[in-house]
Parts: C-alpha cells; structure tokens; sequence
C-alpha cells in the first residue's frame, strides 16, 4: 500500500490493553460513496471509525459501521456481499480507487484490516460502469452478466440425454485450461478495473471454458457470438489490452483468454454455419 | 483498429528503409534516386497515396470511436482512480500519443510532400528541414510519440486479432517493444544526425546550404553519422526491405506473423 | 412436549415409498407416476424459489420439459446461491475406479453415515441417480478433474473407503453450480423462465388446501407481489445460520421454509445439525461468519491441546509431553482422521475444560510441526499451500511455524421440512428441494453428498414426481387476484411494518448473534435436558424481546439489508425454539445429535432404535393461540440394512 494514508493519528491512543495488547485497535477515516437509489444524485459521505480490530475482514469493518449508524438510527450503508469466503462473487467495492483493493487475486471479503494502516484514510466506491447501475450506496446491478450468459454461455444438454461421461474423454491439459477459465466468479471488478469499463474478461473466460471442452463445440460459434453481441448491447466499452482487467482479477484470470475469445470471434465470422 | 495498425505499420517499415537510403551514398542521390523512382510510378503512387490515408483515416475515425465508446460505458467516473500495475505509460497515452502523430503527420505532409519540391532535390530538403532546431524537435517528439504508441500497438493487435496465446505472450510483447524501438529509434536517428551535425563546425553550411547543392549537406552528414556514438551508416550500404531483419531485432518473432 | 413411546405413524405422513424390492421401487415408482401431455405442460405454471444446485436444476429441467417456470432467488443473480462454496467434491457411484463400488453400497454408506434416520428408499434412489448427475454435468461444461488419458479422476473423500468423489479442484460446488446455472440461463433466454433475481418469497398462499403461489418482496423496490401457478418448488438451502455463525453465506436464512410451515408444511428433525471440524476460530465479537478449511489438512496436521489449561509457554515451547493429541489417544486407530462429529466433539470437550488455545481459548492446534520435519517445508507447502495462505490471509499467522488453530463450525442441517417420495411436503402442490427438505442424509450427511443430493432432486426426481401433483390432482385456476393473495400480502406488509415501528433500540443482528450464541451454547454440538429446557425459555423471551426492541432505519420502499435481515432474524427465532423442542424430544444422540445424558461409557453417542427410530416432524398447532407445535412421526422401516453401531476405536 503507498500513498493512500493521509493522516496518521497516534498509535497510543488506541492501543488497547491486558492480554490482547499486541493487537491494537485502529482508527480510520472513511469516505462511502452513498446514493438513495438509481436516480438520485450520489455523494461521499465521511465517517470516523475507531475500535477496528486488525483481525476484521473489511465488510466486517463496514458491519461494525452499520451497526453504530443503525444505533444512532442512520440507515445502513447497503453493499452486496454474501458467502465471504471469496467465491460466491457477490461482494465489490472499489477500495481507494481500486476493486477489492489493493491485494492482488483477493475478493473485497477476503481483505483483513490488517493489511491498512492505524488513522489511514479509505475510499470506497461502488464499481463503476454504465452496464452496471448504482441500485443504491454500494450495491451494482449486475444483470447484464446474466444476460450475456443467457445469450449464449451455455451447452445444451437435456437432462436424461447426456451420454456417459467418459465416454468423451477430456485431455487432461484442455479440463486444467477449462477449469482456469471456469473459475470466474462473476464479480464484475475486471469491468470496474477497466479504464474503459469493458466486459471482455468475464465473457472470454466463460468462451474459453467451453471452447475448450470437446462438449462445447457444437455451439462453439453461434456461442461466441451470440455472448458478444449481447455484451456490445449491455453497454461495456472495447477492449484495448491494458490487462487491467487481469491483474484486478480476484481469481487471476488470464488475458490469453481474450486473445482466444477475439480468435473465436474471428473464426465464427469466418465460418459459413 | 488492429488491422489498420498492423498494415501502417508495414508502411512505417518500408518508409523506415526508404529513409535510410539518405545514408546509402554521400549525395543523397540514392534517396533522390528513391523518390523519384516512387514519383515514377504515377497514377498508381496516388493509389498508394489514398490507400494511405484511407488507411490513417480509418485507424484515426476506429481510435476515435473506441474513445468515445469507452468515454460512454463509464460517464460516472471515480473519484480515487488507481490502477493496479498492469498499464503502461505507452498503454494509457494512446489517445495522446495518437493526437501527436496526426499533428506530426500534417507537419511532415506540408514539409516534404505538399510542398514544391526543392530545385537540390529531396534529400536536400529533408536535411535542411532537420537540420533547423525546430524542425528536429517536431521531427523527434513526432517519431518519438510514435515508438510509445507502438510499443503498445503491436502487442494490443496480436490480442485482439487472436494471434496471441499464453505461450507467445511474451515473445510477442517483446516483439512489439523492439519494433517500437526499432521504428521509433530509425526515425529519430535522421533528425539527430542532422541536427547534430548542423550543431558542429558547419552551422552555417545549413544556411548556405538552402541555396547550393545537396553535396555539402551530405558532408556534414557524414561527419553528424561519425560524430554520434556508435552509428557508423555509411558502411550498410543501400538498404532494402529485405534487410530489415539485420537492421532490426533477432527477437522480433512477431513481425513474422504479421505479414 | 411428547413422551417416548414406540413409533406410531401419523395419519399425516403418507411417505408414499414404493414397496418391493429396493432397486426396483425408483423404476416402479416411475413407470406409475402420471404424465403430463406435453401439449399440457405449458399451461403448468411452476414457481421455483432459490436458484442453488436443487433450483437451478429443477427449474432448467420443468422449463426443457415445457412446463411455464418462474424462478426466483434473494441474491442479486442465480449464480451466487450457496451451492458455489462447497469445495469438496460431489459422490457418485459409478465405479470408475474398479475399486468395489456400486448403487448398494453408496446407499448403504449414506443409510450408515445418516446413522439409520433416513428412508431407505430415498436413499436408494438417490445413489442410483448419482451416476446420471455426473453424466449430466459433463455434458453441461462441468470441467471435472481428469486423468491423463482423459477419463474422469476420482477421489476419496470424507473416509470413504471408495474413491467415488468426483471434483474440479478445490471448487466442485461452483463448477456444478455454474453448470446448472448456465441451463437455468438458457431457458431464460429463451423466454420459458421467468427469472426475478433480488426477489424474496415471505409467504407461501394456500387455496382449498394446495399450495397456489408466493408472496415476494422486491427486494430493490421493497413492493410486495404475489405469484400465482400451480406448483411450487422451495429449493432454499439449510436453516444454519440460526447459530448466528456458521460456515453458510450471509444471505442463508429459513424464512421461505418457515413461511411453508407456518402455512401448513410439517418440519422434520431439526434438531440434526453438522458440525464441521476445520473451521477457521473466531477471532472476536466482530465475527460474521465462519471459514471452512479442507478436512485434508487432518492427513497430516496433529490435533493437540495443552495438558493443562493455564499453559503459558508458546506453542513452540510446549514439549511434547505437556502436549495432549486427545483425538490420538482417543481414537487410536482413526486418530486425526476420525469422523466430522467425533471430532468436534472432542475438541468442545477439552476447550470446555479449559484447555483450549488461543485468545478466546475455544480453539485447537492442528499442528505441521512433525509432518514438516518429517517430509520438509516444500512437500506440505506442495499439499497445502493454498490452505496455508487462505489461513494467513484470514487470521495473520503463519502456520508453517505457529500451529493452526482450527474450531467446529456449524456447517449444514440435515433437518428440513418434510416431504414423501415424492419431495412433497405436508402441503400438496408444494415440493421441497435439496438442502431444504429433510429426506435423504438422516442425521448425519457424508462429505460429498449434499451436491450429490441437490442435483438428483433438481434433475432426476422432480421432474417425474411433480406430476404426481399436476397430473394427479384436479384443482382450477387461479390468479394473483384472488383474495387469498391479498390476504397473504396484506399479513407480509403488516409484518414489515410491525418490524419497523417497534422502535426499538437494537439492530436486528445484535439480536441475531445472542441468539446464535444461546444455539451454540445450548443446542450446538452436545446438548442435554436442562439446557435444551433452559434455551427454550430463552429464546421465547428473546423472541418476545425483538419484536419490541429491534430497531430498522430506512423505509421499506427501498433496497434495505436491515429490514429483510429483521425478517429473517423472527423466523430464526421460531425455528430455535423448535430446534430445542426437537433435540429435547428426541432422547438418544445420534449422528449431528449429541445428547449428553445419552452417551456410551466411554463417551460416544447412544442409539435407541426401539423408541427413536423415527423422523420427528412438527407441526403448527393451529388451535393454540401461542405458537405451539404437535409432534408427528413418521417410523423409519428398515429392510435392507441392519441396524448397527458406528464405532471408530
């Protein structure tokens, strides 16, 4: 973390006391991005939060917060979250400008307030897209990554009318390069993440999933697509190669993955079916 | 954008070779001899010549659709806006480094091609173009804003044409940024040797040389080349196209593909 | 409160189990089950509610088959049900390893692991469909592990003495999650399911006896809908999260059961919680939730607890004759490796003496010490790597030179509401599914299994037994206007309104961690009479409290997290003090539960299959004025398996 601490209040204050006196409480100055709802006009809002323990997770942060502003008979700051354990992709925020903060392949509720400093100075954003509408404070719509898997990131198969499973072998090599791409959670931060907000990451990593498994080339082109015209629809910019994307990636996704989704593209352009 | 980036950049190369005709002989006769070759061709250099600027003016109207598009799909933006490291300065400044090759390229047009053609010849013209302060300057903030814009370029078009994989990623950034330097470099060399030469005992062979011959510029020419560090020129000899590779990066796998 | 007496079936609990031989009952059941003519099927309308493996499933399957679905999950898109965490793997019996396996005997190691509370036809059918899941998950993209030659690998899991585990990674439970998610997304987009994403169903609307449709709130507008049709689906998870923490998500919560129940559905044996042993320990008051890590780690981490409890040195320091492996010394022959619940429950018993590690002392070591020293730093860093820095990244130690310190953790119920062979409740027209209803892991699930059981439901067994239902019965049309609906909506809107102006003091959570605590405390993983009696009182007065006291800033027209919490904190309050009447009516331990007056001398659980034999299902005594509960019980018949008593000396 560099340059994010603008103030640094003294330690002694908070240091607690008997026999936990090694963790010490922190103090912290929060600017919340909140917003009524879609239409209305959003702003910062600044609270000072001390008595932060260093072993909260950061939405166990926001809860004590919630908890003392629900007290004092303030609404709660809305942000989605849900499993905590970083896979379900619900939970977002952009933390001092960056999506689930500064700790590289980390969900938001994967970060321990350890990492911060004591008196530093946090902004929290909701992820920011014209495809992804505030709903309220924190909390994004994030529809449009349904709709683009309803467009086409699927394979059609019946339940009763798969075949054995073995009895279409998958190399070994293809079902590690499917899973590294499957392990998308959904969560939007590559779209956050991007300067131009583009959604290309999510939408190749679920095409290189499939495009990689011999079950997923019946639909191999109509597929690819089908996804990108939804997604040039959902309003997402273009793609220009930072790798932002990439390097926000909770689950490190991998940018070759857009290489093969533009090389999919291609070549279903190219097709005659 | 891909496309039309790739393709100027093939042009940037045969310029690039064009160009170092200038210092094939001692008399910019062979970059005469060049140019006038290309003129030869008539009706069909104009065809070149549009297919050109069609070229520059769709990857200028694709740039600016791109921007606008992205402007578009975030009108809120954030109030703290950090990025994680993986941009480059060359990545976040294309559409800077893009707006200074336009300028660079209208500068350039009205400097060597809109304008009437020097009794002394073209190379004449070149060298006491860059041989001016100003006119070096424009010339060597022109090509350098181009290498930036390349060293992204290439590898962003291997991407997002699909030419990229896990197992070339490297290779072909690498390609891209030794293209860049390699572009971006070449073109900068003219207006530092000039310049630089016109900097030595010679000033005034500059001056004079707006009247005379091409044949005193091309003394101080050579003593600019002997001057600078490590450039010995007039030993390559006439350079061609298909020399490039010995003039440019070994690494530049990439460019293979590319053509 | 109910006495024991021997088993009496209630009336009530038709389970509708075939008879005949086990392995044909599911073909047989089948081949009578009505059909629906597909020319009908559209005009079906079926309200599938939550969108986890079970929902997913079951609404992609009914929409393929025709019928008109409408889907409908809390979370703000279907694929963040809590199917998405389970890591382990998913259990199938197909034998690929060559190694013993079949359909009988993952059905005998589930009868077996459930501790013989579960009906043996459920179980049947569900290890007989388990190897079409698989088949059914390939095909839809699952990217499962794979050996060299392309065929599926398999592991071991959960001290199975087959590899029947299938996986994909560390992260089973969001591939197969995916899988049905991207079905249930192409019907959508195809127009046959209705999806209402960020949508909450409060109450469930009864017409004439069967189950017509939902009440929702939008949870974004706060406008409160009715959905009519004609059947309807709950495939919304456990009820773990009425311990406050658990290894659940955050959103995990009872209410859409609760609501059936309220209305009429019977609710089984809710008192059978599982406890898992590797979770990450509390680290203070602010704690939200639980992390589960892999039981793998017991493969090579020693389980120990200081001799005595005031030990001051550091761990490192503790030699190791001051070091007590209690699961070693207890359990010679599985040691570390012993069963989820003997686990846990030896690691509360030497914290409740005292000796547990830790600031808050409620917390074990599960120490690399030896295995580091034995196979080195980069074979264990090789295993465990990931675990270890999820570990670090949690609590900021490194467990490569401080033990770990791991703690139970509620981790699923197998208690739910009650439904036949068919996985229909007490109320007709009304399915449950998955995690949800009660049927298939008795009181105790296998690692591997709960996958397993949401995905036959959703694709194997719904969409045949539903029309028992829409086929089997004869009811007509009904739309959201009728009266009843406006009825059910007006008692939700009175319910908010009464959460909102109790202008109380406290937040609904504050209430929610005093009572996850009580739970623990008294009905968690070892409870007895007295303070199962004590809880119940508690919990009444507690409950009598919230209504009161609880406090919900913000207007309910409005996205608002405290109020849909508040909601879901008064149902967890009513199911608690069921869950105590349940674990206090049944006086035996068995699988998740552990009765302490009901233990063997040397400490393990106690069976009484000659009174306990049976599922306690509960139903609302609509006479009371107060809420009150009649116990129904549904004898558990045994005629395949013997009754025997798990031991792992």
């Amino acid at each position: 973390m560099s340059s994010s601490h603008d103030t640094h209040a003294a330690h002694d204050a908070a240091t607690s006391h008997g026999a936990h006196a090694e963790k010490k409480s922190m103090r912290l100055m929060l600017h919340v991005w909140r917003q009524r709802d879609p239409s209305a006009e959003g702003k910062f809002v600044t609270y000072k939060l001390d008595d932060v323990s260093p072993d909260m997770s950061f939405l166990e942060m926001l809860d004590v917060l919630n908890e003392r502003l629900i007290a004092g008979g303030d609404e709660a700051i809305a942000f989605d979250h849900d499993c905590r354990e970083g896979i379900c992709g619900a939970c977002s925020l952009t933390i001092n400008g960056q999506p689930h903060g500064f700790e590289s392949e980390t969900t938001t509720c994967q970060i321990h307030m350890r990492r911060f400093e004591d008196g530093q100075t946090i902004y929290i954003e909701p992820f920011r897209a014209n495809a992804f509408p505030v709903v309220k404070d924190l909390v994004v719509d994030r529809g449009a990554f349904d709709r683009i898997i309803a467009a086409g990131g699927f394979i059609t198969a019946r339940a009763g009318s798969a075949p054995d499973a073995n009895a279409l072998p998958v190399p070994q090599v293809a079902a590690d390069a499917a899973m590294d791409a499957a392990a998308c959670i959904g969560c939007g931060a590559c779209v956050a993440a991007c300067k131009n907000a583009s959604a290309m990451l999510f939408v190749s990593a679920k095409v290189s999933h499939l495009a990689l498994l011999p079950q997923g080339q019946a639909e191999r082109n109509s597929r690819v697509l089908a996804m990108v015209e939804q997604m040039d629809k959902e309003g997402f910019g273009n793609c220009t190669n930072e790798s932002e994307c990439e390097a926000a990636c909770p689950k490190g996704i991998s940018v070759s993955n857009i290489a093969r989704l533009n090389r999919e593209y291609l070549r279903a352009l190219a097709s005659s079916d | 954008m891909s496309v039309t980036g790739l393709l100027l950049i093939g042009f940037l190369v045969v310029h690039l070779a064009g160009n170092l005709q200038l210092f094939s002989d001692d008399t910019g006769e062979h970059f005469n001899a060049y140019a006038e070759k290309l003129k030869s061709f008539g009706p069909l250099l104009y065809v070149a010549e549009f297919g050109l600027i069609a070229l520059f003016v769709a990857h200028l109207a694709l740039g600016l659709r791109v921007t606008f598009e992205n402007r578009a799909a975030r009108s809120q933006r954030y109030a703290l806006d950090r990025d994680r490291g993986a941009r480059s300065f060359a990545s976040s400044t294309m559409v800077v480094t893009g707006v200074i090759v336009l300028v660079f390229v209208i500068v350039h047009l009205l400097d060597f091609r809109l304008r009437e053609m020097a009794p002394d010849g073209l190379a004449a013209m070149v060298v006491r173009r860059l041989s001016e302060p100003a006119g070096a300057l424009i010339y060597i903030v022109g090509v350098g804003a181009l290498g930036i814009h390349l060293s992204h370029a290439f590898r962003s078009a291997m991407q997002t044409l699909g030419l990229n994989n896990t197992r070339y990623d490297v290779p072909i950034a690498r390609a891209g940024k030794a293209l860049a330097i390699v572009l971006g470099v070449g073109f900068a060399i003219f207006p530092l040797v000039y310049f630089s030469g016109a900097k030595g005992s010679t000033h005034s062979a500059s001056v004079r040389a707006a009247e005379p011959g091409a044949t005193e510029d091309v003394y101080f020419l050579g003593k600019g080349g002997a001057s600078l560090r490590g450039f010995e020129f007039r030993g390559v000899g006439a350079i061609e196209p298909s020399h490039l590779d010995d003039v440019g990066d070994p690494r530049s796998i990439g460019r293979e593909e590319q053509r | 409160m109910s006495t024991p007496t021997a088993v009496a079936s209630s009336s009530k609990l038709d389970s509708k189990c075939p008879s005949g031989p086990l392995a044909e009952r599911w073909q047989k059941h089948k081949f009578d089950l009505k059909l629906v003519n597909p020319a009908n099927r559209r005009k079906f309308h079926v309200l599938v509610v939550g969108t986890g493996l079970a929902g997913a499933s079951a609404a992609s399957s009914l929409a393929e088959l025709g019928y008109s679905v409408s889907a409908f999950c809390i979370q703000d898109s279907p694929r963040r049900a809590h199917s998405i965490a389970a890591q382990g793997g998913i259990n199938a019996a197909k034998n690929c390893q060559n190694d013993g396996d079949s359909v009988h005997r993952l059905f005998y190691d589930t009868i077996k692991g459930g501790d013989f509370r579960a009906r043996e036809s459920n179980v049947h059918r569900l290890a007989e469909v388990s190897v079409n899941i698989i088949d059914q998950c390939v095909a839809l993209g699952v990217p499962f592990a794979r050996e060299y030659g392309g065929l599926l690998a398999n592991r071991s899991f959960g001290g199975a003495q087959v590899s029947r585990t299938f996986y994909a990674r560390g992260q089973t439970g969001q591939q197969l999650l995916l899988g049905a998610y991207s079905g249930l997304m192409r019907q959508v987009g195809e127009g046959k399911v209705n999806l209402y994403a960020r949508h909450e169903m409060l109450d469930l609307v009864v017409i004439d006896g069967i189950a017509r449709g939902i009440v929702c709130r939008n949870l974004i507008t706060g406008e409160i809908k009715s959905y009519a049709g004609d059947a309807v689906l709950l495939c919304t998870g456990g009820y773990g999260n009425v311990f406050y923490l658990s290894t659940n998500a955050k959103a995990c919560n009872v209410t859409a059961a609760w609501r059936a129940h309220k209305r009429g559905a019977v609710f089984a044996n809710p008192c059978y919680t599982q406890i898992h042993p590797t979770c990450i320990p509390v680290s203070g008051s602010h704690q939200s939730k639980l992390t589960l890590m892999s039981e793998s780690l017991r493969n090579d981490g020693r389980v120990w607890v200081p001799k005595v409890g005031d030990e001051t040195r550091t761990p490192d320091q503790v030699p190791d004759e001051a070091r007590d492996y209690y699961l070693e010394r207890k359990y010679p022959s599985f040691g570390n490796l012993s069963p989820r619940d003997i686990s846990s429950r030896a690691a509360k018993q030497v914290c409740d003496e005292g000796r547990g590690v830790g600031g808050s002392k409620m917390s074990v070591y599960l120490d690399f010490r030896d295995a580091i020293v034995r196979d080195g730093v980069d074979a264990i860093r090789a295993r465990y790597g990931n675990l270890f820095q999820m570990y670090e990244r949690i609590t900021g130690e490194d467990p490569y030179r401080v033990p770990m310190r791991i703690y139970p953790a509620v981790h699923y119920t197998m208690g739910g509401v009650w439904v036949d062979y068919n996985l229909e409740s007490t109320v007709p027209g009304l399915f449950v599914l998955g995690e949800a209803n009660f049927s298939d892991h008795g009181a105790n699930r296998l690692g591997a299994s709960a996958l397993m059981q949401g995905l036959a439901d959703g694709y194997f067994v719904i969409p045949y037994t539903i029309a028992s239902h829409l086929a089997g019965r004869k009811f007509g049309k009904v739309t959201a206007e009728h009266p009843e609906f406006r009825r059910v909506e007006q008692e939700v809107r009175e319910r908010i309104e009464r959460l909102r102006n109790a202008g109380g003091k406290r937040s609904p959570d504050s209430f929610h961690r005093e009572l996850g605590l009580l739970m623990w405390d008294k009905c968690g993983m070892a409870r007895n009479a007295g303070g199962l009696r004590q809880a119940i009182d508690c919990v009444r007065e507690l409950r009598e409290q919230y209504w009161q006291d609880v406090k919900i800033p913000g207007d309910a027209a409005n996205l608002n997290n405290a109020l849909e919490h508040a909601g879901r904190v008064a149902d967890f309050f009513e199911l608690a003090e069921l869950m105590c009447m349940d674990a206090l009516d049944r006086n035996e331990s068995c699988g998740g539960h552990f009765r302490e007056e009901f233990q063997t001398p040397d400490g393990e659980a106690k069976r009484d299959d000659a009174n306990y034999c049976y599922a306690g299902a509960w139903e609302v005594d609509a006479s009371s004025s107060s809420l009150a509960w009649k116990l129904l019980k549904e004898p558990l018949v045994f005629e395949n398996v013997k009754l025997a008593e798990r031991s792992y000396k």
